[in-house]
């Protein structure tokens, strides 16, 4: 059953009940909240997830509860909360959604070490998957965003779930906040997409998530080998460069990307080892989407 | 003097990618990246305990290269960095 098929007051009661128990990627995670902008706002953007079976097990169990300040006795304050313990101080009540996705996220970096966790956009296109790894900041939820509605498969903008053993990697579609002009951007660019709410603040600006793709979501079971491994870069006025990046360089920065290579000691090691080898490794540099996009389409035709 | 002893060097896991490589240590679960000089010190180490001088004259006549002080202080910071990462010991002359 998708989120989408419940009424919003159905919905509304699994969130101030026992919690909605929702399948995001290869994990199922619980959110309970009393908030009724949260509410709502939840009940559109999750609406094409699936809920989890009854005995399938919860990984995750989170909660976005309002925190009374005593400092602050008239705003309204709200915390994020994964098994009562709350990773973020207290923020705006407006900023629920964008503090819910964030902590999802970082309990999944900080916990997942059954897989190689890379700090990458990961998309799938012709049955393989494109990896695109970089640091925060540069883009890979904008150009992500871009390749989903121009036919590529959302994995994720944030992670490469990558099974150590097999080198499968995994989707993980969830919510992908747009930040400041990227917004703009992408209503440009993608008038189709479906955007929540713009949250203005935070820390990193204002955000505003958009929703993946329903079929990106159904099809979160289908996991894909890697083929192409590219290192965007957006630099303003800057000409394109698709170029061919040496091996070692890449072993190198996906190693120092990844969130729990030391973790997994050996099992990483053989695992990006692998990964190097069977792929091929570019480095990009951008300034128009456009041209970008004709360029990962070239490179992942063949 | 001191002479230096890659004495685990077998157990390490080495990776080439052409000029350069990638080192995984089990005992401490790093991986290190070495280019072939870095690596090269590591094989001439595995063979026998050898002192700076005779290493830099070595790896001088395996690079063709003039060794001169400064190769010898630069060899010395390796030796000492390997050494604190525990890729090679340090053995005394008097052993």
């Amino acid at each position: 059953m998708k989120v989408g098929q419940l009424s919003l007051d159905e919905f509304h009661a699994l969130l101030i009940g026992q919690g909605l128990r929702v399948k995001m990627g290869p994990f199922n995670l619980s959110v309970q909240t009393r908030l009724p902008l949260l509410i709502r706002q939840l009940h559109q953007m999750y609406s094409h997830y699936s809920l989890a079976e009854e005995d399938e097990i919860v990984e995750f169990h989170v909660r976005v509860i309002p925190k009374h300040s005593i400092r602050q006795p008239l705003a309204r304050l709200i915390r994020f909360e994964v098994d009562g313990r709350s990773p973020f101080p207290p923020v705006p009540v407006e900023q629920a959604l964008a503090t819910l996705e964030w902590g999802v996220n970082l309990v999944i970096a900080m916990r997942i070490n059954h897989l190689l966790l890379f700090h990458s956009a990961t998309v799938e296109r012709n049955g393989h998957v494109l990896l695109l790894p970089a640091w925060p900041g540069s883009g890979k939820t904008t150009l992500s965003a871009m390749l989903m509605h121009r036919g590529y498969r959302l994995f994720s903008d944030e992670f490469g779930l990558m099974a150590p053993e097999t080198g499968d990697f995994f989707p993980l579609p969830r919510l992908m906040p747009l930040k400041n002009q990227s917004i703009e951007i992408i209503r440009h660019y993608l008038p189709e997409a479906v955007l929540g709410p713009e949250i203005p603040g935070t820390l990193k600006g204002t955000v505003a998530h958009i929703r993946p793709p329903q079929a990106s979501i159904e099809r979160a079971d289908e996991a894909a080998q890697p083929r192409w491994i590219v290192f965007p870069k957006w630099v303003a006025g800057a000409a394109l460069r698709l170029e061919s990046l040496p091996q070692s360089e890449a072993f190198l920065l996906l190693a120092t990307n990844a969130f729990n290579y030391e973790v997994l000691g050996e099992a990483a090691f053989d695992a990006v080892t692998r990964l190097v080898r069977g792929c091929e490794c570019r480095k990009l540099v951008y300034s128009d989407f456009d041209s970008a996009l004709v360029a990962l389409d070239e490179l992942t035709d063949g | 003097m001191n002479s230096w002893y890659s004495s685990r060097f077998s157990l390490l896991r080495i990776e080439s990618w052409e000029s350069e490589f990638t080192v995984f240590q089990p005992e401490s679960e790093k991986t290190h990246f070495l280019n072939e000089m870095g690596l090269q010190i590591l094989v001439m180490l595995d063979q026998s305990p050898t002192s700076l001088e005779v290493l830099c004259r070595k790896l001088s006549e395996y690079f063709t290269l003039q060794p001169d002080a400064q190769f010898l202080r630069q060899v010395a910071q390796i030796l000492q960095r390997y050494e604190a990462l525990g890729l090679i010991e340090r053995v005394k002359e008097s052993e």
